[in-house]
């Protein structure tokens, strides 16, 4: 049997039979893609939800009578903020703003005084950022209904005052405004194909040395080569069945989530799921190329998880990345590993155009990466301090 | 056969903040022949690891060469491997497989067809006394137990030499018996075989040549009776005191 088989079918039996390697593949691909999903499709319906409720947050309704019979007249419910609605619109638990009309509102309001009507919100919270748009439009629109009644009163006509009339028309639904979240998708299934690798890559590495058996395996009259690629395949192999899981994980949610919402932010039909496969895999097998090399060069188990863990935090903080590109879609990232992966697989999910090339070239570089990777754990393999120690 | 002439090897190290060069050979030579059992006796640190090491081409010498079956150590190491069966100071096991499945992982590396390993593994595990061990994952085995199995795996493509590091560290006396049994009836079928020990009576009982090793140099070799001549001592223990001890003063 061919050497690169023989190391292949052993390591696979070895992986499989190592509870940690199971415990990551269950936890990463059946609990991860199903969680996020749910996560994500229910933080997509809330802030619609919410939006179409026309709520309107107000501190001290009994001051203001006249505003509160508008809003209500306009469709919305009126509530009465909790006392302390500073703190809650602080830590988002009020998802909304607050209007508080002082106290003379009324009086002010009648003698055709400007009054000062406070609105509180926290734009530091994504998800009550299209609440607070509405709910302002609702406050504005009180002010212009009332402004054109007093110029009528005085006989002008209020269109002198509209110079040009602005009309509002937001091109984000409710549903791309989810999409900005939508990067999880690609972005966790990165990051399983290193957690599916990590254990699997120290364990035939740094492990293999930790017990002792990597000086007779050298023993063997097989060539370096064969043992690198016979690991790396299995290493491989575990990264990609988590992706594969965890995708399936994503499609078996997506039945059961048949949340109109979610499926109107992201496209994820045959050709997203097909797509996914054919970037993952190279990325898989860079992974794994990358974790042993490092595990390798690491002396024992806990070092080696010392240094794979550099690499995860790469690959953790891809997504930030494209936060600071005035073009989120530059080209050059289809040259770095990882951030190629989410930048492609961000276009699938909103249903834009991926090219041969597109795919293609961030394949072919983890594969060059990856072979790199290989050779150099080959010549660390072939150095007495390594197999040895490293003093 | 094995030949060694003149090996020296050299490590790098770390004394306080330089590196620097430590010698751990600086001159070996020794020929083992075949159907005998050589042993390299020599107190720790001397240099017997790296010098088996040097033989089953996992390092390579400064100076000095080695051939083993009459091929040079360092100009075809996959064919010294071949031929070599190797005991080495680290003996772990893939704690996750059967004592079997271990086995048979070395012999299909090289190269043994998977039809015959259960047959070749059977005489095998009767000499070592271990055919309960087999079919039992190697997690939790006794030093003696893991010995075996090592051993087992070292011996499975019926290698023509041995080489065996203190192969006796950490065994009891049955386990010991079992090697021993072993390795007399493997030199009996012509195997050459090289291990390293500092145990005298080890030395006394098995070998038929014994090379002391003293401060990474061969300083005498020769039966034991030719040893304790040699030295003018009664014993091997003191020929071994008095030879090691003439190579610290020179």
């Amino acid at each position: 049997m061919n050497a690169v088989l023989v190391v292949f079918l052993k390591e696979l039996r070895d992986a499989a039979r190592d509870r940690r390697t199971w415990m990551i593949v269950i936890i990463s691909s059946m609990i991860a893609g199903p969680a996020v999903l749910l996560v994500l499709s229910n933080f997509i319906a809330g802030v619609q939800e919410r939006a179409a409720k026309k709520e309107i947050v107000m501190a001290g309704t009994q001051n203001a009578p006249t505003l509160v019979n508008f809003l209500q007249r306009a469709g919305a419910t009126v509530i009465e903020a909790p006392h302390d609605y500073e703190s809650q619109l602080r830590t988002g638990m009020l998802g909304n703003s607050v209007v508080i009309p002082p106290t003379d509102f009324e009086a002010k309001l009648a003698r055709g005084e400007t009054v000062e009507v406070d609105f509180l919100y926290d734009d530091s919270h994504d998800k009550a950022q299209p609440v607070v748009r509405a709910s302002l439009r609702m406050v504005n629109a009180f002010n212009r209904e009332l402004g054109a009644q007093r110029l009528l009163a005085r006989g002008v006509s209020p269109q002198l005052l509209a110079a040009i009339a602005v009309e509002e028309k937001n091109l984000a639904s409710s549903g791309s405004r989810g999409a900005q979240l939508l990067f999880i998708i690609p972005w966790v299934t990165l990051l399983v194909s290193v957690a599916g690798a990590i254990s699997v890559a120290i364990d035939v590495t740094a492990g293999e040395r930790e017990r002792g058996s990597l000086e007779p395996l050298l023993m063997n009259p097989v060539d370096m080569s064969a043992v690198v690629l016979g690991k790396w395949g299995v290493v491989g192999a575990f990264s990609a069945l988590v992706v594969l899981l965890t995708l399936t994980g994503f499609i078996g949610a997506m039945q059961f989530v048949r949340d109109e919402t979610l499926s109107a932010v992201m496209q994820f039909g045959a050709r997203e799921v097909g797509l996914f496969v054919a970037m993952l895999l190279p990325f898989c097998l860079l992974v794994a190329a990358v974790n042993m090399l490092a595990a390798t060069w690491g002396r024992s188990f806990k070092e080696a998880q010392t240094y794979v863990s550099y690499f995860t935090m790469l690959v953790n903080l891809a997504p930030l990345v494209p936060l600071f590109l005035t073009n989120r879609d530059a080209a050059w990232q289809l040259f770095v590993p990882s951030l190629g992966q989410l930048m492609v697989l961000m276009r699938a999910l909103r249903g834009e155009a991926v090219g041969a090339f597109d795919v293609f070239m961030p394949g072919a570089i983890c594969l060059a990466l990856a072979a790199l990777c290989l050779v150099l754990q080959g010549r660390l393999l072939r150095r007495e301090e390594i197999v040895f120690s490293r003093a | 056969m094995i030949e060694v002439e003149h090996l020296g090897k050299s490590f790098r190290a770390r004394v306080g903040r330089r590196a620097a060069q430590v010698r751990a050979l600086d001159d070996v030579s020794f020929v083992a022949q075949d159907g005998r059992i050589t042993a390299l006796l020599g107190p720790n640190g001397a240099g017997k690891t790296t010098t088996l090491r040097i033989l089953a081409t996992l390092m390579l010498p400064d100076q000095g060469r080695a051939r083993v079956g009459g091929i040079d150590v360092v100009a075809d190491p996959r064919a010294v491997r071949a031929q070599l069966g190797v005991l080495s100071d680290a003996r772990g096991l893939y704690v996750r497989l059967t004592a079997r499945e271990n086995i048979a992982y070395h012999a299909q590396l090289r190269g043994v067809p998977a039809a015959d390993i259960d047959a070749r593994l059977a005489p095998l595990a009767e000499l070592l006394d271990m055919p309960d061990l087999l079919d039992r994952r190697s997690d939790g085995f006794s030093t003696g137990e893991k010995m075996k199995v090592a051993l087992a795996r070292a011996l499975i493509h019926d290698p023509s030499h041995l080489i065996l590091d203190e192969p006796t560290n950490g065994l009891d006396v049955m386990s010991t018996r079992a090697l021993r049994r072993l390795l007399l009836h493997l030199r009996d079928r012509g195997k050459c075989i090289v291990f390293s020990t500092h145990i005298m009576q080890e030395v006394e009982q098995l070998c038929d040549e014994i090379v002391v090793v003293a401060h990474g140099r061969s300083v005498a070799h020769g039966d034991a009776a030719s040893l304790r001549a040699a030295a003018g001592v009664a014993t091997l223990e003191d020929a071994f005191v008095r030879l090691a001890h003439l190579q610290e003063a020179a």
